[in-house]
C-alpha cells in the first residue's frame, strides 16, 4: 500500500517520497532511501534511543514514527545537526568530554541533547537534562563522560 | 584529568562511521534466519517451497549444502544447519534472502518446519537436583567436568573450628551491545568475502573456513566499525549463513539481526549454582571446597573454557592450602554459552566475596581484616601451583578499605559500604603481529583489528607506537587492513589488545629504530622526533630527516617497513593436583578493589548505589583518558549485573524477556559518581609493564554492591541480581 508522492524536509533539503508504503518507518526511509545512516538502528522498538531525530525541533524516535506522519515537518538528523551552533556545541562537548566509545549510541545522544536544550534552554538543571536522557541507552561509557558533556555544554552552549 | 580527543570522535559524532548495520551493496538481498520453533525436537522436515514461492526469494537449508559446498563436510560437530535434532529455540534451521527486509522476514515465516517435540531441559537444577556423582560421567548433560584437589580436605573440615556451607545462584546476563550483529556477504570468483561487525576478523575467517569446509585463504573478512562487542562479537555468528545465501543467489546478501533475535541468538553468560564450603581455625582458612554447576546451553565443542577457567576465580585470589574444586559444564536447551566481558568472573567474585564475608562473620572475625590476611601477594602460590607474579591487589584493597572507612563514617541511615576484590589474567597467550610503516610525514601502524570502542586499538596501540619510538601520538596513524592483507592478530578480547598487539608494535618499533640506527651510522639507540613538520631520527644531538634515510624504492612504497610479533607465554600449573578436565594457567595477575556505597529502601528492597570507588592494578597506564573511561563503563555494566540484569528462561526453553524494556540495563539517571584510582608498579606482560583493563572493571562490582547491602541492612543475599524482590525477601518483607 503506498500513498501519493509526497515529500520530506530533511536537514533543510526537500526530498521527494515515491512509493513509500504507509507502514514504512521514518528510520528506514532515512537510512535506506535517503542514505542518512548516521541515524542508528538499535532495538526498533523505542527502548534504546539510537534512532533519535528532531521533528520540528523536538526529539522523536524515528523507529516509532511513520514516514508519512513526518510529511510537512522539518527534520534534523545527525548529518544536519552541525548546521546550527547548538548542534556544534554539543558535538564539541562530547568530543572534549570523551563522551563516546563505540559511538553507536552517540548520534542519538547528540540529537536528543540538542532537542532537550532547545526545548528547555541551557538554564535547565543537569539533573533535569540527565533525567530526560533516560531513554537513550549507552553500554560503553557508563554515561559518566556523557554527563560531563552535558555539564560542559550547559556552561558553554551559545 | 584532561582527555586527549579520540581519533574516532569526529566520524562517530557526525554520523559518518559505517557499522555492520549500515552496510549496503548494489543489488543486495536481505537475509533472514528461520528459527527452530522448539527448544528440543526431532526435525522431520524443512519445507522451503512456500518461501521460494514468494517473488525473488532464495532459500537454503541443509539439503542445499551439498550443491553449494561441493566436496565439503564442514564441521560435523557444528553443522551449519541441523539435520536431525534441534537443541535450542531460535537455532537457525534454514536461511532465506529477498529483495527487501520485510519480504525476507515473511519468507522466513513461510518456511514450514515440521518437528517432533522432545522433552526440554532448561533448568540446571532439574538436571542435577543432587550434586552429580561419578554416575554422571557419561551423562549427555555433562559437557565438561573438572576436578582438582590438594591435601586432606575431609580431615581439615572434620577438625576445623568453624565450617560454613552455602549455596549461591547467579543469573543469565547478556552483552547488550547497542548495535545488533550484522554483516554483508559476497561470493565472487571463489572468494568468500564478508564485511562484518566483529571483534575478531581472523577468528571469523577461521570459523567460516571450518564451518563451511572451504580453504582458509578463500575467505576474506573485513571488519567494520563495531557498535559494542563485550565478547558477543568474538566468533562467527551470521557470516556463514550470509555467505551461503550470497553463494546461492549470486548476489550480495545483508544479514542484520533485530534486537529480539539479538537476545534469542546471543551467546552469553548462563545461570550457575555454586556450593561454597570453608573451614576456619584460629582466624585462618584451613580448607575450601568449591563446587560449580555452570549452564553452558548448547555447548560448542572446544569452547567450554568457562568451567576450567572460571573455577579458579571461586578459589583465588586467596591463599588456600587445602582444597577441593569440582565443576560441571551442564548442557541445557539454550543457545551456547559465550563470553561476556570477563566471562563469569563477576559472578565468581560475587559468590566468593559474599561467602568469605559471611564466613568471617560466622567465625566472629572482622570480614575485611579476614580477607586482607589471605590475599595473594607476589611470590605466593595459587592453589594450582602457579607462582603469583607482580600483583597490586593487596595494595588496592588497603586503599579501598581506607575509602570505605571514610564513607562509613559519613553514612546516613539505611546506607552501607561494601568492599570487594576481583582478579583476572590479561595479556593471554593468544598472539598477534603488527607492521610499522615510517614515512617522512608520520608512522603508520598497519594491523588487522577494528576499534570496538574501548580505545584499545586507536588510543592504546597508537600510544604504544608513540612511546616506543618517541613520536607524538598525533604523528601515529593506526590503519586497518582486511584479513587478506593485514598481519595476523587473535582479536579484540580478553583485555589483550593493548597488551599483546601492543607488544608486537613495540617489537616492530625496536627493529625499525635499529635499522634507522644503522643508516644513521655510529652506535647507540636512536629515537624519532618531529622537526620542521617532518619526522627525524635523532641520536643525542645528531639529527637526520627520515626523508634522507629512505631509499627511492621505500619512498615509492610509502615508507620503511618493520614487522613485529608477540606470542606470549602463560605460566604453568601443577598438573599433579588436577584429577579431571582442563584448568588454565594465568598469564599475568591483574586485580581491582571496589567500594560501593549503597542505600536500601527498607519498604521495597530497592537498592541504589550512591557512590563508587575503583582501585585498579593496571601495571602501567598507557593512555589515561581511555583507561579511566574503561573503568567507568565497566563499573556501570557491573551495576547492571548486580542489580537488574537477568535473562529469564521458561521451562520449555523460551527466553521470556528478549527486549531492552524487559531486560533492564543501567540508564543515565542511575549512575553514581565513580572515583577511579590506578596503582602502578606491579608490572604485567604488556608493553611498559601494562596489564589489560577491558574486563577487570566489571569483576568486583556485584560483590561490592552485595556487601554494601549487607552492611546497610544485614541482608545476606545469595543470588544475583540483587533485585528489589530478592532484597525484600532477604529483609523478610515478602
Amino acid at each position: 500500500m503506498t500513498e501519493a508522492p509526497g515529500s520530506l524536509r530533511v536537514n533543510g533539503r526537500t526530498v521527494p517520497l515515491e512509493n513509500v508504503p504507509t507502514s514504512e518507518r521514518l528510520l528506514d526511509t532515512l537510512r535506506w532511501r535517503l542514505g542518512l545512516k548516521g541515524t542508528k538502528e538499535g532495538c526498533r522498538s523505542g527502548d534504546c534511543g539510537a534512532c533519535t531525530v528532531l521533528v520540528d525541533g523536538v526529539s522523536m524516535l524515528s523507529c516509532l514514527t511513520l514516514t508519512h506522519e513526518a510529511e510537512g515537518s522539518s527534520l534534523t538528523t545527525i548529518e544536519g545537526i552541525s548546521d546550527d551552533p547548538l548542534g556544534r556545541a554539543v558535538q564539541a562537548a562530547f568530543e572534549r568530554a570523551g563522551a563516546l566509545q563505540c559511538g553507536y549510541c552517540t548520534p542519538g545522544f547528540v540529537v536528543a541533547l540538542v532537542g532537550l536544550l532547545r526545548e528547555r534552554g541551557t538554564s535547565a538543571s543537569v539533573e533535569e537534562l540527565l533525567s530526560d536522557l533516560g531513554g537513550n541507552l549507552c553500554r560503553c561509557t557508563g554515561y559518566v563522560a556523557i554527563a560531563r558533556a552535558v555539564e560542559l555544554v550547559r556552561t558553554e552552549a551559545p | 584529568m584532561t582527555s586527549s580527543p579520540r581519533p574516532d570522535a569526529r566520524p562517530k559524532l557526525e554520523g559518518t562511521a559505517v557499522y555492520g548495520v549500515d552496510l549496503e551493496a548494489p543489488g543486495m538481498l536481505w537475509g533472514a534466519l528461520v528459527p527452530s520453533p522448539v527448544a528440543h525436537g526431532r526435525l522431520r522436515s524443512v519445507d522451503l517451497a512456500p518461501a521460494r514461492a514468494l517473488e525473488g526469494v532464495v532459500a537454503v537449508g541443509a539439503a542445499e549444502l551439498a550443491h553449494l559446498l561441493p566436496g565439503s563436510t564442514g564441521d560435523p560437530d557444528r553443522p551449519v544447519f541441523p539435520t536431525s535434532t534441534l537443541v535450542y529455540r531460535s537455532q537457525p534451521v534454514a536461511a532465506v534472502a529477498a529483495p527487501t527486509r520485510e519480504l525476507a522476514r515473511q519468507a522466513a515465516h513461510a518456511v514450514r518446519v515440521d518437528v517432533e517435540p522432545l522433552p526440554v531441559v532448561s533448568d540446571l537444577e532439574e538436571v542435577f537436583p543432587e550434586w552429580p556423582g561419578s554416575s554422571s560421567e557419561g551423562s549427555p548433560h555433562v559437557a565438561a567436568h573438572v576436578r582438582a584437589r590438594e591435601g586432606d580436605v575431609e580431615a581439615v573440615f572434620r577438625t576445623a573450628g568453624t565450617v560454613v556451607r552455602e549455596i549461591y545462584r547467579t543469573s543469565s546476563v547478556h552483552q547488550v551491545a547497542v548495535e545488533p550483529h550484522a554483516c554483508l556477504a559476497e561470493v565472487t570468483e571463489g572468494r568468500w568475502r564478508v564485511r562484518t561487525s566483529t571483534q575478531t576478523p581472523f577468528g571469523v575467517r577461521d570459523d567460516v573456513a571450518t564451518l563451511l569446509g572451504v580453504p582458509e585463504e578463500s575467505v576474506v573478512v573485513e571488519g567494520t566499525w563495531v557498535g559494542g562487542g563485550f565478547g558477543g562479537k568474538g566468533a562467527a555468528l551470521l557470516e556463514p549463513y550470509a555467505l551461503l545465501l550470497a553463494k546461492a543467489s549470486g548476489r550480495p546478501v545483508k544479514l542484520s539481526l533485530g534486537y529480539r533475535e539479538e537476545f534469542l541468538l546471543g551467546r552469553t553468560t548462563l545461570p550457575s549454582v555454586v556450593r561454597m564450603e570453608t573451614a576456619v581455625t584460629g582466624g585462618r582458612i584451613v580448607g575450601r571446597r568449591v563446587r560449580l554447576l555452570l549452564d553452558v546451553g548448547t555447548s560448542l565443542p572446544g569452547r567450554d573454557f568457562a568451567t576450567g577457567f572460571s573455577i579458579g576465580f571461586l578459589l583465588g585470589p586467596y591463599r588456600t592450602p587445602v582444597f577441593e574444586v569440582e565443576g560441571y559444564a551442564v548442557r541445557t536447551n539454550k543457545p551456547p554459552f559465550g563470553p561476556h566481558r570477563a566471562p563469569f568472573a563477576p559472578q565468581c567474585a560475587f559468590v566468593l566475596e559474599s561467602h568469605l564475608d559471611h564466613v568471617a562473620r560466622e567465625a566472629g572475625l572482622d570480614p575485611l581484616a579476614f580477607r586482607a590476611a589471605h590475599l595473594w601477594k607476589e611470590g605466593d602460590t595459587t592453589p594450582l601451583g602457579q607462582r603469583v607474579g607482580p600483583f597490586g591487589l593487596s595494595s588496592a584493597f588497603e586503599k579501598a578499605r581506607a575509602t570505605a572507612a571514610r564513607w562509613r563514617a559519613e553514612a546516613g541511615p539505611d546506607t552501607g559500604v561494601g568492599v570487594a576484590v576481583g582478579f583476572w589474567s590479561t595479556g593471554t597467550g593468544a598472539g598477534g603481529e603488527a607492521r610499522l610503516r615510517l614515512s617522512p610525514t608520520g608512522l603508520a601502524v598497519v594491523q588487522g583489528e577494528r576499534e570496538i570502542g574501548s580505545g584499545s586499538v586507536l588510543a592504546g596501540v597508537a600510544s604504544v607506537a608513540a612511546r616506543a619510538t618517541g613520536l607524538p601520538r598525533e604523528w601515529v596513524e593506526v590503519t586497518y587492513e582486511d584479513t587478506s592483507r593485514a598481519p595476523f592478530d587473535s582479536g579484540v578480547f580478553g583485555s589483550r589488545t593493548t597488551g599483546v598487539l601492543g607488544r608486537a608494535v613495540e617489537e616492530a618499533a625496536r627493529s625499525l629504530l635499529e635499522e634507522l640506527g644503522h643508516r644513521l651510522g655510529g652506535s647507540g639507540p636512536v629515537r624519532l622526533a618531529v622537526e620542521s613538520g617532518e619526522v627525524v631520527v635523532e641520536r643525542g644531538s645528531v639529527r637526520r630527516s627520515v626523508r634522507e634515510l629512505l631509499s627511492d624504492a621505500e619512498r615509492t612504497a610509502g615508507g620503511l617497513v618493520a614487522n613485529g610479533r608477540h606470542y606470549g607465554k602463560s605460566g604453568t600449573i601443577d598438573e599433579r593436583k588436577v584429577e579431571a578436565g582442563t584448568f588454565y594457567p594465568y598469564t599475568d595477575f591483574t586485580g581491582a578493589a571496589h567500594v560501593a556505597e549503597v542505600r536500601v529502601d527498607r519498604a521495597t528492597g530497592t537498592v541504589r548505589v550512591t557512590r563508587f570507588g575503583a582501585f585498579h592494578d593496571v601495571g602501567a597506564v598507557i593512555d589515561a583518558a581511555t583507561a579511566v573511561a574503561q573503568v567507568e563503563g565497566g563499573v556501570v555494566m557491573g551495576l547492571g549485573t548486580a542489580l537488574t540484569e537477568e535473562a529469564l528462561w521458561s521451562d520449555d526453553g523460551r527466553l521470556l524477556n528478549p527486549s531492552l524494556l524487559d531486560y533492564r540495563i543501567p540508564t543515565i539517571g542511575e549512575v553514581p559518581p565513580i572515583e577511579v584510582t590506578f596503582l602502578e608498579g606491579f608490572p604485567g606482560a604488556g608493553p611498559f609493564g601494562a596489564k589489560g583493563l577491558g574486563e577487570p572493571p566489571m569483576i568486583p562490582v556485584a560483590a561490592a554492591v552485595a556487601l554494601g547491602v549487607r552492611d546497610a541492612t544485614g541482608a545476606h543475599v545469595t543470588e544475583l541480581p540483587l533485585s528489589s524482590e530478592r532484597v525484600a525477601r532477604a529483609l523478610k518483607l515478602l
